[in-house]
């Protein structure tokens, strides 16, 4: 395994992302020189590449949880170790925001991932990643 | 577009199993329920097209190279007053 990537392999998106929903095969890029962030590559043509980081590493008490139904689209059993990444957005004047209120999670296990719509969560799609 | 007139508690069939249920009529909308299998997506409009943005925005300013955004964003956070840098 190469020293730089974070996840071994191909992640499938098998619903896309909104937007992108053409791509499905991503690979999850990451080193120690990119802490905190990891870059999430489409491979499909024309397929979008995010940075993104943990949300735990903006607002520590970052809590989401997983329906029955999206646990089963991650092909886990609840058990499994999940990586979240929410999806960094560069804006015009140069600041950049987290996109919590929909997260990539990625279950290593099955090699799946979904980017989460939680119905109700109340998580804002423009965190500030900058605080104080 | 298909259009039909539904009554409280009157529904709509989409397809093999998907139902849209009148559930109540108020002054300030309507409260709808949506009975589909677990792995159709069903989202409000709204929130969908807000996330479908970010992703395009997000995609864009990562484009020319990904590893240049991630250098440039390392670089901002460093100097803030509350770094997020281990």
């Amino acid at each position: 395994m190469s020293s730089n990537v974070a996840l071994d392999g191909v992640v499938t998106f098998a619903e896309g992302l909104p937007g992108f929903e053409n791509c499905r095969q991503f690979v999850v890029v990451g080193s120690l020189e990119m802490q905190p962030f990891t870059v999430v590559q489409g491979l499909d043509s024309g397929g979008p590449s995010f940075v993104a980081i943990d949300p735990r590493r903006v607002t520590g008490d970052y809590a989401t949880k997983l329906e029955r139904v999206d646990l089963a689209r991650l092909g886990s059993n609840g058990q499994d170790p999940l990586l979240w990444l929410a999806i960094v957005g560069a804006q015009e004047d140069g600041s950049a925001t987290a996109n919590l209120r929909a997260p990539l999670v990625i279950n290593p296990t099955a090699m799946r991932g979904i980017q989460l719509i939680g119905v109700d969560s109340a998580y804002p799609i423009d965190h500030p990643l900058q605080v104080g | 577009m298909l259009v039909f007139t539904r009554r409280l508690d009157e529904a709509i069939i989409i397809g093999d199993g998907i139902e849209v249920k009148v559930l109540r009529i108020g002054k300030d909308g309507v409260r709808l329920g949506v009975s589909a299998a677990p792995h159709v997506p069903v989202h409000r409009r709204e929130v969908y097209d807000q996330i479908r943005a970010a992703n395009a925005a997000a995609a864009a300013a990562a484009a020319a190279s990904p590893q240049q955004l991630v250098e440039r964003l390392r670089g901002r956070l460093a100097s803030a007053s509350k770094p997020l840098l281990p």
